[in-house]
C-alpha cells in the first residue's frame, strides 16, 4: 500500500519533510546506508557510494551532498518510514521506483505519468483507495473535476 | 531576451545552452544534473559577460522579495516546485524585462508554449539544452 498525501491538511497530524536536499543534508545523509541504498544511488545517479560517503559520479568525486534532489528524495522514503515525504521535485526515473515501494507515504501536488503496477494498492488522502494506474489516473481525473467546480462557486 | 545563448567550459564538460523562450522549463528525470549546472552557474555570474544572472534556490533568503526587486535579469531558479508561490508566478508572467531558467515541474499558472520545455542533454561532454517532447 502507498500512502498519497495531495494536500497538507493533515500537516500538523504527521511528521512531513517538504525540503528534501535540506532534510538529507542535515539528517539522513548522517545515518548508515545499507546495500538497498547503495544500490538507489547507483541505479538513479549512477553514483558508486565510497565507505566514508563519498560519491564517484561522471561528474567528478563528491560528498553525499551532491546526489540530486530525486535520489535524495528517494533516500528519505526508504530511511524514514515514519515521515510523509515530498516527491514534488522527483523526476520520472525516480517516480517509477517510488510507485514499485510498499508501506510508504509520500506527498504529492499534481498527477505525473508514472508506471504503475495493475495491482498497486494506493490511499489518496487516508480516505479513497484505488487500485493500480487506472485508479490512480481516474483518481487524478475527479480530483481535476472537483477543483474546477470549486473554481467555479 | 538577455541571453540567447551561455556558452562556458567547465572540464570536463562544455555547456552550450540556447534560448528561445524568455522563460524556459528544465525538467526531465532526475539526476540530468540540473542542480551540478546550477553550482557552476555561481561561478559564472561573477564574469562581467554574465553578470546579469541571478540565482535562486531552496537556501536563499528573502527569496520571494528578491524576486519581486529583480528587472533586466537572467533568473535561474532550482527547487523551483517548493519555492514558487502563487505571486511568484504572476511575477515571473508579466515582469517581461527578466528572462527565467527554472528548474520546475508544476508550472500551474506560468505562461508557457510548447518551446519552453527542455530537459538537459550530455553528448561526448557537449552539454545542451534539447526541447522536451510536451504532451497535452
Amino acid at each position: 500500500m502507498i500512502y498519497l498525501y495531495t494536500n497538507t491538511k493533515h500537516k500538523d497530524a504527521k511528521s512531513w519533510i517538504m525540503k528534501n536536499d535540506w532534510y538529507f543534508n542535515l539528517n539522513t545523509g548522517n545515518q548508515s546506508f545499507t546495500e538497498k541504498e547503495k544500490h538507489a544511488i547507483k541505479k538513479v545517479d549512477q553514483a558508486k557510494l565510497t565507505e566514508d560517503k563519498h560519491i564517484v559520479t561522471k561528474y567528478g568525486v563528491g560528498t553525499i551532498r551532491n546526489l540530486s534532489s530525486g535520489c535524495k528524495t528517494l533516500l528519505n522514503i526508504l530511511m524514514n518510514p515514519d515521515k510523509v515525504v515530498n516527491i514534488d521535485e522527483c523526476g520520472k526515473n525516480v517516480l517509477d521506483i517510488i510507485f514499485t515501494m510498499e508501506d510508504i507515504s509520500i506527498h504529492m501536488s499534481r498527477p505525473e505519468r508514472i508506471a504503475i503496477n495493475e495491482d498497486k494498492e494506493i490511499l489518496f488522502n487516508d480516505t479513497d483507495l484505488v487500485i493500480g494506474k487506472k485508479g490512480y489516473e481516474n483518481w487524478w481525473t475527479s480530483e481535476y473535476k472537483r477543483r474546477d467546480e470549486e473554481d467555479d462557486l | 531576451m538577455i541571453y540567447n545563448e551561455i556558452n562556458f567550459e567547465a572540464s570536463p564538460f562544455r555547456y552550450h545552452l540556447k534560448y528561445s523562450t524568455r522563460i524556459t522549463i528544465v525538467r526531465g528525470d532526475s539526476a540530468t544534473g540540473k542542480t551540478y549546472l546550477f553550482d557552476l552557474l555561481e561561478d559564472l555570474k561573477l564574469t562581467e559577460a554574465y553578470q546579469k544572472i541571478k540565482l535562486f534556490n531552496y537556501k536563499s533568503d528573502n527569496f520571494h522579495e528578491l524576486l519581486a526587486d529583480c528587472r533586466e535579469n537572467f533568473i535561474v531558479i532550482d527547487n523551483a516546485d517548493i519555492m514558487l508561490n502563487e505571486e511568484d508566478r504572476c511575477f515571473i508572467n508579466f515582469e517581461k524585462s527578466n528572462q527565467y531558467m527554472l528548474f520546475l515541474r508544476n508550472c500551474d499558472g506560468i505562461n508557457l508554449s510548447r518551446d519552453s520545455f527542455v530537459i538537459l542533454q550530455e553528448e561526448e561532454g557537449i552539454v545542451s539544452l534539447k526541447k522536451e517532447m510536451v504532451t497535452a
